[in-house]
């Protein structure tokens, strides 16, 4: 019985420290940060109004669907789809510089840069 | 404000089971056992009301700041102002646990506590599954105003629009009577249902089976560290095991106190807001009826079946409610489940591949021994203390404990079919989804372990006595004829 409570109570001590360990060495993925960079562009969102979305992930980037959930997330209550076929695309960069290659390979025209590597686009019509 | 709002969430569910089992205020076992089933059964009224006030008005702030207080207000009312004298909950007889058993258990919750506080402060917005489903689906509701229906939109179909409110519906309304969005909200709300769990847990062995068993019972689920995680994760799974922990124990004290049938009628209720929680919950609902009945007619006393339609009556009658706002969710609110998009050919040779079954079984096994994140699989410890004290199932709890194991099975039983037939990919949902599947049964199992064993023969609350043969014998365990190994 104590043996019981003992490895119960060791146990949970562990998983405290496993979480400080981590706390420690910065390893949670920052959700608050990644909404900041949204801040500017959150301010004109309005409910029922749908964006489409295109990042400069890498096909096989393992943190590609993670961002697109986390700007829908941040976007809400607007809908965010995984498609550029939409009027008004929401580009998500890692860099502060848009990619216009990228743009231009996807009918996309930017119509305004909120920083932070976001970018509101427009389709054009092809 | 949030916090007001919670506590009136709290103080519903005190207030309502206060007038279904009054007793005189104070600190007892019973009304730390009302408290601790209060937090769910007034999220769960609450929920639904909200649900309820926002197809029928919208997100109207007086309508659902006036719902809120005044159900409150009302279910206060109602459980102070009763007369009557209700059954009385009270600790098994036994010995007294020795300090250092209230120690451990003292332990347990500073350590738990402190577990969820620094797991939720370094991440407060939970893990991906918490904002990227329930958390969104809250955001929705609180800043989409009359388009809140949005929430639900086929475009968002990843989210799961199925899902069940009792979650996103709570931190909605929290969120929508303080006027602001906080992350605050969740994490109370999954503080609580943490709380809340350990705390039925722990009085419920406790009535059944005694102090000492209670808080090694409670030491036990506060020490998982798989649960607590779970809970700082911000999903909905912990809330669903509350809610399976809370209707499987009120069979229990039905069991004990076959006069009383309003155990009966708050059972149906927790499991109605189990499906109000999640999909598995619906599961567990079914479960559950199929369980009693067949227990009933195995484990049949003296007054036969026919005594207890009135407990099935009422186990039933306490489920429609929620189920009614379920349904209604289902048909006419919530997206379609992506159950329904899956072709049956490939449901088939999902089924007939055996390569699926093998991964299912083996991920099954690790799952299982790994089961809490214990430092050593806690599975075997358990198995070997059974083997130290025996099974000793009392006659009156061999019907409960038969039911609990029969809802258990057949529930996991369930969900392994479902993934077997509908996931694509079984390694991922394995790794994600199995731990937390057999967790969801966890409080409610370790309370099925309490009830099965044997009691516990503790030295320190005997006298002491010299070494001698007759005390190396006593303390040896026994098969007695009672026994069922």
């Amino acid at each position: 019985m104590i043996a019981l409570a003992a490895i119960a109570l060791c146990s949970i001590l562990w998983a405290l420290l496993d979480i400080l360990g981590a706390v420690s060495q910065n390893q949670v993925f920052g959700v608050a940060a990644f909404e900041n960079r949204f801040n500017e562009f959150r301010k004109t969102v309005q409910p029922h109004s749908v964006y489409g979305y295109l990042s400069d992930n890498l096909p096989n980037d393992p943190s590609a669907l993670p961002e697109f959930y986390l700007t829908q997330y941040t976007l809400a209550p607007a809908i965010v789809k995984p498609t550029t076929a939409e009027r008004l695309v929401i580009v998500n960069f890692h860099d502060n510089k848009p990619d216009a290659k990228l743009l231009r390979a996807n009918g996309l025209a930017q119509v305004q840069n909120f920083g932070n590597g976001v970018v509101l686009c427009r389709r054009i019509q092809r | 404000m949030m916090f007001l709002c919670l506590a009136a969430i709290w103080l519903t569910g005190f207030g309502l089971l206060r007038w279904m089992f009054p007793r005189p205020l104070g600190w007892s076992l019973h009304n730390v056992l009302l408290f601790s089933l209060g937090i769910g059964a007034g999220a769960g009224v609450v929920s639904c009301l909200y649900f309820l006030a926002l197809v029928l008005a919208g997100p109207n702030f007086t309508v659902l700041a006036s719902l809120t207080g005044g159900v409150a207000i009302a279910a206060l009312a109602l459980g102070l102002g009763t007369r009557r004298q209700g059954t009385l909950l009270a600790w098994a007889e036994g010995p007294q646990p020795p300090w250092y058993l209230r120690g451990l258990f003292l332990l347990a919750i500073a350590l738990a506590v402190t577990t969820f506080l620094v797991a939720v402060a370094n991440n407060p917005h939970g893990d991906e599954g918490a904002w990227s489903i329930w958390n969104l689906r809250a955001r929705f509701l609180f800043r989409a105003g009359a388009f809140w229906r949005d929430a639900f939109s086929t475009d968002l179909s990843w989210s799961h629009p199925d899902y069940p409110l009792l979650l996103p519906g709570i931190v909605a309304l929290c969120w929508t009577l303080a006027g602001h969005e906080s992350t605050d909200a969740p994490i109370a709300i999954a503080f609580l249902f943490a709380l809340g769990t350990a705390g039925v847990l722990t009085g419920v062995i406790g009535v059944l089976r005694g102090k000492t068993q209670a808080l090694v019972g409670g030491t036990l689920l506060l020490g998982t560290a798989g649960f607590i995680s779970l809970s700082a994760s911000l999903y909905s799974d912990v809330p669903l095991s509350f809610y399976i922990l809370a209707a499987l124990a009120l069979l229990c004290l039905q069991d004990r106190h076959p006069e009383d049938l309003r155990f009966s009628a708050l059972a149906g209720l927790m499991a109605g807001f189990a499906a109000w929680t999640r999909n598995e919950g619906l599961i567990f609902l079914a479960a559950l009826i199929v369980a009693r009945v067949v227990a009933a007619l195995r484990f049949r006393d003296r007054t036969g079946p026919a005594a207890l339609a009135p407990q099935m009556l009422r186990l039933v009658a306490g489920m429609l409610a929620p189920l009614a706002v379920v349904m209604f969710f289902k048909l006419r609110v919530g997206g379609a489940s992506d159950l329904w998009s899956e072709k049956p050919a490939l449901i088939l040779q999902h089924l007939a591949d055996p390569g699926r079954w093998i991964i299912l079984i083996e991920g099954l096994v690790v799952v299982f021994f790994g089961l809490g994140r214990f430092l050593i699989p806690m599975v075997l410890v358990l198995a070997l203390y059974l083997y130290l004290v025996r099974f000793r199932v009392e006659e009156r709890d061999r019907r409960t404990l038969a039911a609990m194991g029969i809802a258990l099975i057949l529930s996991i039983a369930i969900e392994l079919v479902v993934d077997l037939a509908w996931v694509d990919n079984l390694p991922v949902e394995i790794a994600t989804g199995f731990e937390r599947m057999l967790l969801h049964w966890w409080p409610a199992g370790v309370l099925m372990f309490f009830l099965a064993a044997g009691p516990l023969q503790l030295a320190a609350a005997e006298k002491p006595m010299p070494k001698s043969k007759a005390s190396k014998k006593a303390l040896k365990p026994s098969r007695r004829p009672a026994e069922t190994r």
